[in-house]
């Protein structure tokens, strides 16, 4: 009986990133679907702290916020850097990533036909940092901070795979985000995932677009 | 009001007001080097607001007793980050317009807050667990500017009032609210509060 559940809507949106993590380290976890219909007429959501999904179980701890399950699941699996400044590093890195997350899901649910030539056109100024940032890693450009896989990478990750299905060739004039995204899509366990139907069976966003 | 109460030193870089980050479209998506607040300690500089206060959380032991606690700690500041940025976007994008409706609003954005002290087994001195933590120091500063932008917003949350006059109280906080290093300072860039 796997410890750890997500509650969230039939999408990969938020969740994504956490069901990277959770199959590339080798864990189970049970799925709690939640349909909008459900949402809707259902007290789940008044339940919800937030009154938001997703909402993530491991054993007795209920935690919600995307980002504070990463970073359970960071401590938790040794995914948070080797020292204070790794982490701090990771920390910012994945402000960013939440900065860039957070403009895509309003240009997605909001804006999509009238935002879209703008948003793509905007993109490469919003991806540069991230660029830098693989650049300045001076244990090379294999994982955002450090030389080992963190709890970040794997929410880059998604970001990055959402944005070539939104801007197909938008990391072309990136050649270390390139190569991250083909290197982290190549670890084994996360190659068998990103290739199964648990993940392609699953729509990005909940309106449809992407 | 972290580094006051845990009777750390500090230098502030000021920069001028032309230079003010929510003038600047460019400063906000530059290099992360270039965004504002940024942070040194020793030949470290980073940026990211809540990355500092994790950065220092470690650094201090602010940050939980266990991974448990580390995580509800997790949960509470995205919530606390989530408000501060409606905040922000009422302040310096519609402010004159819609505060009104920001502050009829505000009982459900603040309700979160309350139902996790009265969650906290160990009482409500603290949003999680029985000592002071990163989380604290950023709520209280929240509530703080929200009893400023309108005065009576914590009468019907028992356990946030008990809260915020709780931390407030700390001998090197209450010190620090009432000096002129804070006190001088506007809350935001354009005066609006």
């Amino acid at each position: 009986m796997p410890p750890y559940t997500i509650t969230y809507f039939p999408v990969r949106g938020r969740c994504e990133a956490t069901r990277m993590l959770l199959a590339d380290q080798g864990q189970d976890w049970k799925e709690d679907v939640v349909t909008f219909d459900m949402w809707v007429k259902g007290d789940l959501k008044a339940n919800c702290l937030y009154g938001q999904l997703p909402k993530f179980t491991d054993g007795d701890l209920t935690l919600y916020q995307s980002n504070a399950i990463l970073r359970h699941l960071g401590r938790k699996h040794g995914l948070y850097g080797k020292d204070d400044r790794e982490a701090a590093l990771l920390d910012v890195a994945n402000d960013g990533v939440e900065d860039l997350r957070t403009k895509y899901i309003d240009f997605i649910y909001k804006n999509y036909e009238k935002g879209k030539d703008q948003y793509v056109k905007d993109l490469p100024t919003q991806l540069k940092p991230f660029e830098t940032l693989l650049k300045q890693n001076p244990e090379g450009g294999a994982f955002i901070v450090g030389n080992k896989i963190s709890f970040v990478d794997y929410n880059l990750l998604d970001l990055l795979l959402i944005h070539e299905v939104l801007a197909p060739g938008c990391l072309d004039s990136f050649p270390l985000l390139s190569a991250y995204v083909a290197g982290l899509s190549s670890r084994p366990k996360l190659q068998a995932f990103l290739a199964s139907p648990q993940h392609t069976g699953l729509p990005i966003n909940g309106n449809g677009k992407q | 009001m972290l580094l006051v109460d845990q009777g750390q030193e500090w230098h502030d870089e000021r920069l001028k007001p032309d230079k003010c980050v929510c003038e600047s479209e460019e400063l906000k998506t530059a290099c992360f080097s270039e965004l504002l607040p940024k942070f040194t300690d020793g030949d470290f500089t980073f940026c990211q607001s809540n990355a500092i206060l994790r950065y220092l959380a470690r650094k201090y032991e602010l940050y939980g007793a266990n991974f448990q606690e580390a995580a509800l700690l997790d949960v509470a500041n995205d919530g606390v980050e989530t408000l501060r940025l409606k905040y922000l976007d009422l302040i310096y994008h519609h402010f004159e317009e819609d505060k009104d409706t920001y502050v009829k609003d505000l009982p459900t954005q603040l309700k979160p807050f309350e139902v996790l002290l009265s969650q906290n087994p160990r009482g409500g001195a603290f949003i999680v667990g029985d000592k002071i933590s990163f989380v604290d120091y950023n709520l209280l500063d929240l509530l703080l500017i929200h009893l400023t932008l309108a005065p009576h917003c914590l009468e019907d949350f028992p356990l946030l009032s008990a809260y915020v006059a709780g931390l407030s109280s700390r001998p090197r906080i209450g010190k620090y609210l009432d000096s002129p290093r804070h006190t001088s300072l506007p809350i935001n860039c354009n005066g609006k509060q």
